[in-house]
């Protein structure tokens, strides 16, 4: 699949590029929301994981406009902080597909991931 | 013939004499003093000069570092052997090297912990033995040592983080630290350490314990399968605080044990203390809790009145129906308001009784119906 991430954290964002990339995905790196949202429209991904908290633009705001774009064929993992409870329902109510909260377990991400593999590949 | 001078012009010659010397003096030390703070300035600027290369060696080494730092970290977190008592994580021994740089180990310890923040499970357990494989522990305990408080308590964090257990005891004795927030970090490490045994601080604590910090430690101990808490020795400590958390504990933890000390709580000096016994007795009662609840309430505030009352709701029996009903006439409204619901919780004659006062004109009818639509709700 081809994902791409969002996250301005460099060093969380390059754990997640290695995962995904052990587990045989094409994986385009983003740091901010502004970024993430222009490469979404220029390269298309199979699947988004995106964090809540972003400069420039918010992973709500990246679900948002995946959703109004790439309606019904764009999932969104979105990975958010312990705490972020309102945030998360939110994310849902957006339309985001599932989340995963810090701390995280990086075999954990790549279980849902698979998970989303098996519906697109469908 | 002999000139005779006078002493006043004596007096002006000494002077005349005096004055050039001291000035001559003067100027020399003035010299000194020029010189002593023209050297002091250039001190300064040298070392002005040095400390900014310095910083700026520093900051030009602080990308390579942390690339090194990333690099190291992210074979660590997914390092695919499972790793028992002698398995090593390969570190080359560049970096073995530059970690007893102070600057690069700073930056390391920095992106490892910020790491350890954001990964659970295996990975985030790699990293645990990644920081005890280099032997980092050794620094904190070294900071605890220092009298900077914003070092010691750092540290701790940074041990609690990587769950440095073996550490316990020389962590405990911070748990009554002067500091607030070295005392804060020390207590939330036992705790996670050693879950209910931690609390064994709350035994000497002379300091109190926040609200705050009280919530922090409830919230680790949810991680800890719940067990027998001895906490009477609590409940009747004279820290204030102590007992209030200890309240809480026997809330949350349902220490029934405890209930007679509870009740003896109600009669504390402290309203605040008196309060959280009222609300732990919603959690812990027997039949005879109503009781004390009710010869408490005439001497008590209007909020602890209410928490009587709301209390009540759950546990008053048939017995408490007159105390009840006595309360409907009250002229607070949120007294009224409460009184009915407890009336209408308390079982069919309660109810009952609360049906009769919609006659009364006394009693605001809106208030038996609001009563009545949550019963049916």
């Amino acid at each position: 699949m081809r994902i791409l991430v969002a996250e301005d954290d460099e060093l969380m964002l390059k754990m997640l590029e290695f995962r995904l990339k052990k587990d045989g995905h094409e994986v385009i790196v983003t740091h901010d929301g502004r970024e993430a949202l222009s490469k979404i429209n220029e390269v298309i991904p199979d699947l988004v994981i995106t964090d809540i908290m972003m400069p420039y633009l918010s992973g709500l705001e990246i679900i948002g406009s995946v959703k109004k774009n790439f309606p019904g064929t764009m999932p969104v993992i979105i990975i958010s902080g312990m705490g972020q409870e309102s945030v998360v329902l939110e994310a849902f109510q957006l339309g985001a597909d599932d989340y995963i909260t810090k701390p995280f377990s990086p075999n954990e991400l790549s279980v849902r991931v698979k998970r989303f593999e098996k519906v697109i590949l469908r | 013939m002999l000139k005779v001078t006078a002493p006043w012009a004596i007096k002006i010659t000494a002077i005349k004499l005096l004055i050039p010397a001291v000035f001559t003096i003067g100027l020399h030390s003035m010299e000194l003093v020029i010189l002593f703070f023209t050297n002091l300035i250039l001190v300064l600027l040298l070392a002005m000069i040095i400390l900014t290369v310095w910083r700026a060696a520093n900051e030009k080494n602080v990308g390579r570092y942390r690339l090194i730092s990333g690099l190291l970290i992210r074979k660590a977190a997914f390092f695919d052997e499972e790793i028992l008592p002698g398995t090593l994580i390969p570190v080359k021994k560049s970096v073995t090297k530059l970690l007893n740089n102070k600057f690069f180990r700073k930056t390391f310890t920095e992106e490892l912990l910020s790491a350890k923040k954001n990964l659970s499970g295996v990975a985030g357990e790699n990293l645990k033995y990644l920081y005890y494989q280099l032997g980092l522990e050794k620094y904190a305990l070294q900071n605890l040592r220092r009298s900077h408080w914003h070092l010691k308590s750092k540290a701790i964090q940074e041990l609690t983080l990587m769950d440095m257990h073996d550490l316990k005891q020389d962590l405990f004795v911070f748990t009554n630290n002067k500091n607030e927030l070295v005392r804060m970090e020390a207590q939330v490490a036992v705790v996670q350490f050693s879950g209910f045994d931690g609390l064994a601080f709350l035994d000497e604590i002379t300091y109190s314990i926040s609200e705050w910090q009280q919530m922090k430690l409830l919230q680790k101990l949810a991680n800890f399968p719940p067990m027998l808490v001895k906490i009477d020795g609590w409940l009747r400590s004279s820290n204030d605080s102590v007992v209030l958390f200890a309240l809480k504990l026997a809330r949350n933890f349902h220490t029934f044990d405890s209930h007679d000390i509870i009740i003896s709580c109600l009669q504390h000096d402290n309203p605040r203390i008196r309060l959280e016994a009222i609300h732990c007795l919603a959690e812990i009662y027997t039949p005879e809790t109503s009781v004390h609840l009710i010869s408490r309430y005439w001497r008590e505030s209007l909020v602890n009145q209410l928490a009587i009352i709301k209390v009540l709701q759950n546990i008053a029996s048939e017995d408490d129906m007159t105390f009840l009903v006595t309360l409907m006439y009250n002229v607070n409204y949120d007294m009224q308001l409460a009184a009915a619901r407890a009336l209408a919780h308390s079982g069919e004659r309660g109810l009952s009784l609360l049906m009769k006062f919609g006659a009364n004109d006394d009693i605001p009818n809106h208030i038996i119906l609001q009563v009545t639509a949550e019963l049916a709700a």
